[in-house]
């Protein structure tokens, strides 16, 4: 302790900026995975609150996936003896189309009998004027205190919102009080009569769900296996905290992203702390050698230096704790509202909340990091010579010995590492742990490699600095080979996610230009992946009645449990299908398998639902529905990217039958030969325009509003390019500081023999732009093991999707002039400091 | 001894039981009739005394216990067409629909949510069913004289089989005609409502109450239904009773 005061604090204050450096690594390490794992905890338990607090004093929740179910099952559930009270509902999320105000969950329910499940604590004692208007009246609606104060509404005040029945006026009959139930969904919640409801969202005869009381002295267990039995396999009786679950099984791609995207945060972060110290340890090597002629052992060098690491991680993580948590409260909304459009998880972010657990985890994994990253030069440090430390430039040079053994062992873990590729799970990823660190270790000897074989192009740049700078790198590998590792690794990243990105670009375009070949898109909302509204049956047909349609497909989509786990059903006319839709077959032949599941005799997977469970060409896909428990052959695996969880496609007319469902969630429309598109969506906006509420989207815009989607999904690429370029900004700085430092004689005797500023200068720039450029060659390099194992881990893990291997040649030639004016920023200031440097004072050095 | 006084107190009470039992009968076999038509009015006061009013058209065929009744609402114009079908059972609580005509729709009233309010009023949706005898056990506590006229003081708690939302009511029934002249529910020992028969008149030669105010004491507000246009015994038609005659109209 004494010798961190004495030695440490007084170099700390001396360079100040250099610390903060050494600090940023493990404050952009942590801040990374606090802000990740923050958002995504905010969303998370955003909805886990919602679900609570719409549950109210429901013990156990019926639903049938998201399909719904007819009205009847109502009466059969409240028939039941352990039954104490049951209250349907009906879940629906509207944008309000005010500025700044999101999204308005509106909760439809039946005011008669569900105030023996929820409270509805009103502002005034009768919160609703009059209940028996609040339910003669659809117009009627009580929205929470928050929603009103915020949009300016008072009781018997008017709501505009767009309905099944286009715009609609709602008047407000209650307010909320600002607790409990009113608090779900950030507190922008609406109640409204659920018969109502269903003439709004268009649900037709059907309920999204039951609440349910138990009787007095009945067990929640019991009434659960009662209602199972009573109800059949196609519905799920759960406890409200089982159906917040949902959202982890839904969201598990986005939570395995989290955790890469933190990993190598962390990673990068290490490698700057290890650039850092290396940093401290060249520069403090004399006051080291003092202290060990002085008679200090190498155990107290090396417990001031890890002493030193393990404060900084302290600090470190302490501020990257406090930044993850404003990043984190920065992300929430946003990531809210990709899990909502993609998942369709209702919840709205209430604020960041700080967990204790991911705090102390953070902590820990600073303070371990940053110690990871100082151990090697605290090693180092602890095994300075005395004599040695005074002769500059030997400290940087990996002796033959340490290179062979580094060689070996990067070999030895490779051959590991593709004896792992025939692994699963755990072991799979080990080995893409091994392939890393594998050429973490040789980054050195090929940062030495690819030195000395851009010499010949940096001395035809400029003969004399060219080769200074070449000389330097080729000289002390370890001094380079931090910053380049890091370098590698966040590029490595980057071009993992950049070409995920890129093969489900291509992937989703030629799959789209394959099978969105419908010339409109008739919704009744204005995103294609919202399930809120739904047209009745009868749409279909008023469409195909309109001049110029020639064929009008009615789509279904909803998400339903296969094995207790969500996908997505797709329930449309195959008949159609199988005339209008190339079919992308990975197992069965088209011909076949069109017109059996057209007869509705069996369902057609997605190649993704078929990886994810194993699912093939022959098996039985086991379906519970409100029907009870269906077993249905699988006629073919097709590829579709409909779903993250996987598809699976079934006729209209099973679905129909099975799910007794009746409505859609839109209408693919295909027009005759030489029919004008305009003239076609003017006749429909007339017919159906004025009565429903209507989207109608052309192809193009169908397939903008796909990639849009996509585009928001990989928006982390943006974050890991960012993250990328900072840590070449740091690294370059900190290892030419090291370089500036080591060399500050020889660049000094260059210019006391005539050597100019500006010759310095660019020495520095071409030394920068050289790492710049190792590092870049080298990240391109692992970042096509990395996005193979990205890949791989789509496939197999996350969501079942097969992607071609395409390198993100684009994007790679992209990053060369970034890096390189990256390179030169950060070498700006290097520079400067190594032509102003006292001449007298530079030549005295050593 | 002891046997044979144990004896002569249970039959003595079992008697007594009884002869409570058959006032309540009594009350039931006075009121009968095989059909009821009148307009309602209801006056709802809030604790802040602010007094919304309503009325309604109500009609019934079939006698206590197996009876079928309408109700609609004429007033306000808000709620104009909203109507009510109880179909009440001598075994089990009674079935219970409303139509709203803005919806179209008809809704059930499930059992379990017969505690609460019936549409704003201090009335629970149990209170408008009718009670058959043998779902209830009596008690005659007493006495005691009401607006001048002396009554019996009578205990009723539900059996078993019966679900309701009182562990047991307090009737005062009026000695000299057979009629309720207040009633209230309890929910352990705390009060519930209370319901305030007053306006005897004899229609058709059945003593009715055309005024009846609830009191609901938990949230202190007040309901005044007045009964106007009454008749018994009318000749109504069966079918008119039906769901299918609710969505129709009147």
């Amino acid at each position: 302790m004494r010798m961190l005061a004495l030695l440490t604090w007084p170099y700390v204050r001396k360079h100040r900026l250099r610390s903060l450096l050494t600090l940023a690594g493990i404050v952009i390490g942590v801040a990374v995975f606090v802000g990740m794992h923050t958002a995504n905890r905010n969303v998370g338990s955003a909805f886990a609150r919602t679900v609570d607090r719409i549950a109210g004093k429901a013990q156990l929740q019926v639903s049938a996936g998201e399909t719904g179910f007819p009205e009847e099952t109502l009466e059969k559930v409240q028939s039941l003896r352990e039954v104490g009270a049951a209250a349907p509902v009906i879940e629906a999320v509207l944008n309000t189309g005010r500025e700044g105000q999101g999204n308005l969950l509106v909760l439809g329910v039946d005011m008669t009998g569900d105030r023996s499940l929820r409270e509805y604590d009103l502002e005034d004692e009768d919160v609703i004027d009059d209940p028996l208007i609040f339910l003669a009246q659809p117009d009627s609606m009580i929205v929470s205190k928050q929603f009103a104060g915020r949009n300016g509404i008072e009781r018997g005040g008017k709501l505009k919102l767009e309905t099944m029945e286009g715009e609609k006026e709602f008047t407000v009959r209650g307010i909320m009080k600002a607790e409990g139930l009113a608090q779900a969904f950030g507190g922008n919640l609406a109640v409204m009569d659920i018969y109502a409801a269903q003439l709004v969202f268009g649900r037709g005869r059907m309920f999204d769900r039951i609440d349910i009381g138990l009787a007095e002295g009945v067990s929640v267990e019991e009434c659960r296996k009662k209602l199972e039995a009573l109800l059949g396999p196609g519905f799920q009786v759960e406890t409200p905290s089982t159906r917040s679950g949902h959202f982890e099984a839904v969201s598990r791609a986005l939570g395995i992203t989290i955790n890469i995207t933190s990993l190598f945060a962390l990673l990068i972060g290490v490698f700057i702390i290890y650039n850092s110290f290396s940093i401290a340890i060249t520069e403090r090597r004399s006051e080291i050698g003092i202290l060990r002629a002085l008679g200090a052992s190498r155990g107290r060098v090396l417990g001031m230096f890890l002493g030193e690491s393990l404060a900084a991680g302290l600090v470190g993580s302490s501020i990257g704790i406090w930044l993850g948590l404003l990043l984190g409260g920065a992300m929430t909304p946003v990531l809210g509202t990709m899990v909502q459009e993609v998942y369709g998880a209702p919840q709205a972010g209430e604020g960041s909340e700080a967990q204790w657990w991911l705090i102390a985890a953070a902590l820990g994994i600073g303070m371990l990091a940053s110690v990871a990253g100082g151990i090697l030069p605290a090693r180092a440090a602890a095994r300075v010579d005395p004599v040695k430390a005074l002769q500059k430039g030997q400290f940087q040079v990996i002796a033959a010995g340490e290179n062979r053994m580094r060689r070996l062992v990067a070999f030895a873990m490779w051959a590991v590492a593709l004896a792992c590729l025939m692994g699963e799970g755990v072991t799979f990823y080990a080995g893409y742990l091994l392939m890393v660190t594998g050429v973490i270790l040789l980054t050195p000897a090929l940062a030495g490699w690819l030195a000395r074989a851009l010499r010949p192009a940096l001395r035809w740049l400029r003969p004399v600095e060219g080769a200074l700078a070449a000389d330097s790198l080729i000289q002390a590998p370890r001094r380079t080979s931090a910053t380049v590792a890091a370098l590698m690794l966040s590029l490595a990243l980057a071009v993992g996610f950049a070409g995920i990105t890129r093969a489900t670009y291509g992937s989703l375009l030629r799959w789209m230009n394959d099978t969105l070949n419908p010339d409109l898109f008739v919704w009744p909302t204005e995103s294609i992946t919202s399930r809120t509204f739904r047209f009745p049956a009868s749409v279909e047909k008023e469409l195909s009645e309109i001049e110029g349609i020639e064929e009008v497909q009615g789509v279904r989509n909803a998400r339903v449990l296969i094995g207790g786990l969500p996908a997505m059903a797709i329930s449309v006319s195959i008949e159609i299908s199988s005339r209008r839709v190339p079919v992308m077959a990975v197992e069965g032949d088209p011909k076949e398998m069109l017109p059996l599941a057209a007869a509705g005799k069996g369902v057609i997977i997605a190649d993704n639902l078929s990886r994810l469970r194993g699912l093939h060409k022959g098996d039985m896909l086991e379906l519970d529905t409100p029907s009870g428990r269906t077993r249905l052959p699988i006629l073919g695996v097709t590829v579709d990217y409909s779903d993250q969880q996987g598809a699976f496609l079934i006729d209209r007319s099973l679905y129909r039958k099975l799910w007794r469902d009746e409505t859609l969630n839109g209408c693919r429309v295909y027009l005759k030969p030489g029919a004008s598109e305009e003239k076609v969506k003017a006749e429909i906006v007339k017919r159906l325009g004025s009565h429903r509420r209507l989207f109608i989207f052309t192809n193009e815009a169908i397939r903008e509003y796909i990639l849009n989607i996509t585009n928001q999904w990989f928006g982390l690429t943006y974050v890991q390019v960012a993250v990328a370029l900072l840590v070449a900004v740091l690294g370059i700085v900190n290892t030419l500081t090291v370089s500036i430092t080591d060399r500050r004689r020889e660049l000094a005797i260059l210019q006391a023999v005539g050597g100019l500023r500006r010759q310095v200068r660019h020495t520095i720039w071409l030394e920068a732009a050289a790492i710049g450029f190792i590092g870049l060659v080298l990240g391109l390099a692992v970042g096509a093991v990395t996005l193979y194992y990205n890949l791989e881990m789509l496939k197999r893990d996350a969501i079942g999707l097969l992607l071609p291997f395409e390198y993100p040649y684009g994007f790679a030639a992209a990053l060369l002039p970034v890096i390189l004016l990256v390179s030169f920023v950060a070498a700006l200031w290097p520079g400067e400091a190594a032509v102003r440097a006292s001449l007298v004072e530079s030549l005295e050095y050593e | 001894m002891n046997r044979v006084a144990l004896a002569v107190l249970l039959c003595a009470s079992a008697g007594l039981t009884q002869e409570v039992r058959g006032i309540i009968e009594e009350v039931q076999r006075r009121t009968r009739s095989n059909s009821q038509r009148y307009e309602g009015t209801l006056e709802v006061m809030d604790s802040r005394r602010r007094i919304t009013t309503k009325r309604w058209q109500y009609e019934r065929i079939g006698s206590f216990g197996e009876s079928k009744t309408v109700l609609r609402f004429i007033e306000p114009p808000e709620v104009k067409g909203v109507a009510l079908l109880v179909h009440n059972h001598k075994e089990r609580s009674s079935d219970q629909w409303m139509w709203t005509p803005a919806l179209q729709r008809d809704r059930r009233i499930a059992l379990q949510d017969r505690s609460t309010r019936f549409f704003g009023t201090d009335f629970s949706f149990e209170d408008l069913e009718e009670r058959d005898v043998d779902h209830y056990d009596y008690k005659l506590l007493g006495e005691e004289r009401l607006d001048g006229a002396m009554c019996w003081k009578i205990e009723s708690r539900p059996r078993g089989s019966k679900t309701s939302q009182y562990t047991h009511s307090h009737a005062w029934v009026r000695k000299d005609i057979y009629v309720f002249a207040k009633v209230e529910g309890f929910r352990d020992a705390a009060l519930v409502r209370r319901i305030l028969y007053r306006g005897y008149e004899q229609v058709m030669g059945i003593w009715t109450a055309k005024e009846l105010e609830v009191y609901d004491a938990r949230r202190e507000s007040r309901t005044v239904m007045r009964l106007e246009k009454l008749e018994y015994n009318l000749p109504l038609k069966e079918e008119d009773f039906t769901l299918q005659a609710l969505r129709r109209g009147p």
